[in-house]
């Protein structure tokens, strides 16, 4: 209560200076006036009585001055002095004050920028309000808690019957459907949606802008209507925003779907490519198997905590194991944060991101360090003087800090430029497909309060320096000898050389990314689709595959044999005039973000059990037709590739990459070797026969996985597995004479011609998108690579500063020498000694540092070793160079110095 | 006459609040009632009391008010705040136990 009305006064006094100094001089002009009048009273005439009182009242102005310093807010107006000196201090110093503007401004808007990137997605509003209170609900095998996975329909019942933590469950699955308008007369395409239940809506809680979402009938689990909500992209997309869409009739996959609603700009769940939500169904077999297929979100009750809930979650996965040991004995479920399972792992690259610009705003602090440094060396006689006439030591210090404060202030301000810049990049690199949009990227308030956070720090760690070696040898500010130098000296040393190290450390990481990217991006790709055409081919479900529930834990379904619809489809595309090559393959060639993965059973070896070892065991495997390898222009490394002449009645064969021969038979020859898929019925032994080289060609990371060609021909007729639904596409590729774009026609005629009633989609040019996030990766690797030179560029400063520093310093010293006959090369030497001491140590101490970083941030480098030689040699060299080259000017200068002149400089 | 750097370090505040306990005065009137009070031998000089009345209200104890005179002229009067009233009584309970351990010290050497 005291210290606010003491604080009130304060403030009172600070804001409205002119009114309590009138205040004040009323009060002692009403005490004068009493004076006057008491003297009057006793007889005095009035001038008189005038002047005794102002006698007896004395120095008036030393007495309201007096008065005034107790206001307390002398600080403030030496405040404005300090700052006002400041300001004349760094504009005489121009230069020098832009470079530490500058790279404060880095530093501090970058780390603006990541660290208001982390607290946005961890703890930002996101569309979904209250979105920290949603969960997902996740399985996994008790064996292999790291395998986590979605749940089965039973579970989700069960759950929402048996759970009480959650104000509501809700369900979904990924859908994909060929769609077609009749209206626009668009050609059909192959839209990616959701099935959801009506209550996920519910918990999501985003109203639809257009209409409504799915009501609790519409949404029976065994006959769910067919309504469908459109997401905001696609009614723009296709519809281009028509607001009479309502009740529109649309054709997917054969069927009629009435339009109900339209979700907001910015809605997505729980994948960003989803396009439309329609009701979920149920089938008889969801309810039978193990089929871990649904994605089961639920909203936490208020009050109720995550591991609250998982307590109870544990608890019911134990009873339901208990009633249903075939199914639930080896599965546990997981309570998983929305937020943690979209953005976790955005972690580890933005982590580095902050080390990089840590590491920046560290060397742009030591800089500013090194600078006040050098100059409260240079001002030791204006301390000194200063002293003399009786400031105190804390007023000194007060204003050395007070001056690198200013300094971070303003290069906090211009920091929210770069910041804002950073951002830009940061939304720039987000991933594209299948990942996560980094929304509501801005300059908010968190952002902001960073921003003054971060200035306040490095300025005090930049001024921290100068100060503490101030306090801690108070002789220097009186003494003007040259020791005060060394010890300043020595200290700045150590900055640059802390400096240099830290620029190493960036160095080297940033090379090895490039150099990973770079032998991702235009190394060896193993295959070439550039002027490629393109569609994928398709058989409805409905005509060859049913689901047959589930084995170990992986849905599987029972396909009938396709060969000879896709063998039509492949004998009429190869007479297309004007096709050169044609082949087809099951998956795309290139970009596929789900691939079929079977577990091999090797000739010879015993089958797996544990969840680990069949994962151990597991290939991609691809269907395709002959000629495959020849259209994406693979390299046959060994044996043979598939013809026509290997058909159903004919031994299966195989043809597998380097990998897979590396994995499963290393050291041995792969050719000749036997082995199956791990599928309930109808497969055959297949021997390899060739081995083709690796090929890069799926998204989500470049590691190449062991991948088996097979024919298409060689199909069981009776097949009962997993990724049955493979059976029932084909992604055809075709070389053509001119222009891909010229075929398109022909070849939409010609598949119409044999299957008329099969829609074709995506036809479009072959593009390689270079894999998940080669182009993020590479904003990624040029972010840190343009850290990694700034901060070479500003430890060269360092290097720089130090030097001509130390020039000044013995300017007499090398008049002395110059005059007694010592030749230039001598004191280029004396001077260049120095700068290699200090190389040598930043480059140790970068180089181990380097080392023991890149091992505990364990980088996703697919093509380079961590350890890489050539990018650590190169790394010291560059930043060698650059230090020697920020030396060089410097001692050249040291050879102009006229002795005459050096000698009598003191 | 005791001039006021003969007070005792401390003092001048105890004077003002006690002063000032029973009704708001100005400083003048602070002036007078001291001298009255202390028979004519306590005069507080106004280099001395303006800066205490400040520090005194910037530290809370006092509160201050312009407030029209009998005779008409607006003038600032200081009363006790809540605070300045307890302050009122530890400074008195601590000069109690000074002056009774100076007379201790007076009587018994």
């Amino acid at each position: 209560m005291r210290r606010l009305r003491s604080w009130r006064n304060r403030l009172r006094s600070i804001i409205s200076r002119q009114r309590a100094d009138d205040g004040l001089a009323n009060e002692l002009a009403f005490h004068l006036d009493q004076l006057v009048a008491e003297n009057i009273a006793s007889g005095l005439p009035s001038r008189q009585a005038r002047e005794a009182a102002l006698r007896t009242f004395g120095n008036v102005p030393l007495w309201a001055e007096q008065c005034r310093d107790q206001r307390r807010v002398g600080w403030l107006h030496d405040l404005r002095r300090d700052i006002a000196y400041g300001l004349r201090l760094l504009r005489s110093n121009l230069r020098f004050t832009l470079v530490a503007v500058g790279s404060l401004a880095l530093g501090i808007g970058a780390n603006t920028a990541i660290l208001g990137t982390l607290g946005a997605l961890f703890r930002g509003t996101m569309i979904m309000p209250d979105a920290s209170r949603l969960m997902l609900l996740r399985g996994y095998p008790s064996q292999l808690p790291t395998r986590v996975n979605n749940a089965t329909a039973p579970e989700y019942l069960a759950w929402k019957e048996r759970l009480h933590s959650f104000t509501a469950l809700g369900m979904s699955i990924a859908n994909r459907q060929d769609f077609v308008d009749a209206a626009d007369g668009l050609p059909p395409e192959r839209l990616t949606g959701q099935a959801f239940t009506p209550s996920l809506f519910t918990i999501l809680a985003v109203p639809p802008i257009l209409g409504r979402t799915f009501s609790a009938d519409e949404g029976r689990l065994e006959s769910p209507a067919r309504v469908i909500v459109l997401s905001y992209r696609l009614w723009q997309r296709r519809f281009g925003g028509d607001r009479a869409i309502l009740n529109r009739q649309l054709q997917m996959d054969g069927d009629t779907w009435t339009v109900i609603g339209v979700m907001p700009p910015g809605f997505w769940y729980p994948h960003e490519d989803c396009e439309y939500w329609i009701p979920l169904r149920l089938l008889p077999q969801h309810m039978q198997g193990s089929e871990r297929l649904f994605a089961v979100t639920a909203r936490l009750k208020d009050g109720v905590s995550q591991q609250q809930a998982q307590a109870e979650l544990d608890s019911v996965s134990t009873e339901l194991a208990r009633e249903f040991p075939a199914r639930q004995r080896d599965w546990r479920a997981r309570v998983v944060p929305l937020r943690e399972f979209w953005f976790a792992w955005l972690r580890l690259p933005l982590a580095i991101l902050e080390a990089a610009c840590a590491m920046v705003l560290l060397i742009a602090c030591t800089n500013v360090g090194a600078l006040q440094l050098a100059r409260a060396t240079a001002r030791r006689a204006e301390f000194a003087m200063r002293i003399a006439l009786g400031a105190s030591r804390a007023r000194l210090l007060r204003q050395l800090l007070a001056e690198s404060l200013l300094l971070s202030s303003i290069g906090g301000i211009c920091s929210l430029a770069v910041a804002w810049g950073c951002l830009r990049m940061l939304a720039i690199m987000q991933p594209t497909p299948g990942g996560v949009h980094v929304q509501h990227l801005a300059l908010g308030l968190p952002a902001m309060t960073i921003t003054v956070l971060l200035s306040c720090l490095s300025g005090l760690a930049a001024g921290a320096a100068p100060v503490l070696w101030g306090l801690g040898r108070d002789a220097s500010f009186r003494e003007t000898s040259e020791r005060g130098g060394t010890l300043g000296g020595a200290m700045r040393g150590a900055l640059v050389a802390v400096q240099l190290s830290l620029a190493l450390m960036l160095l080297i990481a940033s090379g090895l990314l490039i150099k990973n990217l770079y032998r991702v991006a235009s190394g060896d790709r193993g295959f070439n689709v550039d002027g490629l055409l393109t569609f994928d081919f398709r058989i409805p479900p409905g005509q060859f595959l049913q689901p047959a529930g589930s084995y170990y834990g992986i849905p599987i379904g029972e396909a009938h044999a396709t060969t000879a619809v896709v063998k039509r489809v492949y004998e009429r595309l190869r007479t297309i005039p004007g096709v050169e090559l044609v082949a087809g393959v099951s998956s795309p060639p290139v970009n596929a973000l789900v691939v079929p993965q079977m577990t091999i059973l090797r000739e010879g070896t015993s089958a797996p059990v544990t969840p680990a070892e069949r994962d151990s065991l597991g290939a991609v495997h691809l269907r395709m037709t002959p000629g495959y390898l020849r259209v994406v222009r693979a390299a046959l490394v060994r044996g043979r590739d598939i013809s026509d002449a290997d058909t159903a009645p004919s031994p299966w064969v195989a043809v597998i990459n380097e990998t897979m021969a590396r994995r499963f038979w290393p050291g041995e020859d792969p050719i000749g070797k036997r082995f199956m898929f791990d599928v309930v019925s109808g497969e055959q032994p297949r021997i390899v026969v060739g081995v083709v080289h690796d090929m890069m060609q799926f998204l989500g990371g470049f590691a190449i996985r062991p991948t088996v060609y097979t024919s298409y021909q060689q199909q069981p007729e009776h097949y009962r597995g997993p990724y049955a639904n493979q059976y029932g596409q084909m992604t055809f590729v075709l070389r053509g004479a001119g222009d891909p774009g010229d075929l398109m026609p022909a070849v939409r005629r010609a598949v119409a011609e044999v299957e008329p009633d099969r829609t074709i989609s995506n036809m479009t040019r072959l593009v390689w998108w270079g894999g998940f996030g080669t182009i993020n990766r590479g904003v990624y690797s040029t972010v840190v690579l343009s850290f990694a030179i700034v901060a070479t560029l500003l430890a060269s400063i360092g290097v720089y500063g130090l030097t001509a520093y130390a020039l000044s310093q013995r300017t007499h010293e090398i008049g002395i020498r110059l005059a007694l006959g010592a030749p230039a090369s001598e004191i280029r030497r004396l001077l260049w000694r120095q700068g290699i001491w200090l190389i040598g140590a930043g480059v140790v101490v970068g180089g181990t540092g380097a080392l023991a970083l890149m091992r505990l941030l364990s980088f996703d480098l697919e093509q380079v070793s961590p350890r890489d030689p050539v990018i650590f040699s190169g790394a010291i060299v560059l930043l060698a160079l650059a230090a020697l080259a920020s030396s060089f000017a410097p001692a050249r200068a040291a050879r102009r110095i006229n002795p005459a002149i050096a000698l009598r400089c003191e | 006459m005791p001039k006021p750097s003969d007070l005792l370090q401390g003092t001048l505040d105890l004077l003002i609040l006690r002063t000032i306990a029973h009704e708001p005065l100005h400083g003048w009137g602070i002036a007078k009632r001291i001298l009255q009070a202390s028979g004519d031998v306590l005069s507080v000089q106004q280099g001395s009391l303006y800066p205490a009345l400040h520090r005194l209200e910037q530290q809370g104890w006092l509160d201050a008010d312009w407030k029209d005179t009998e005779l008409g002229r607006s003038a600032k009067f200081y009363s006790l705040t809540r605070e300045g009233k307890r302050q009122l009584g530890r400074e008195t309970e601590s000069w109690a136990r000074l002056s009774g351990a100076v007379n201790l010290l007076l009587e018994q050497a």
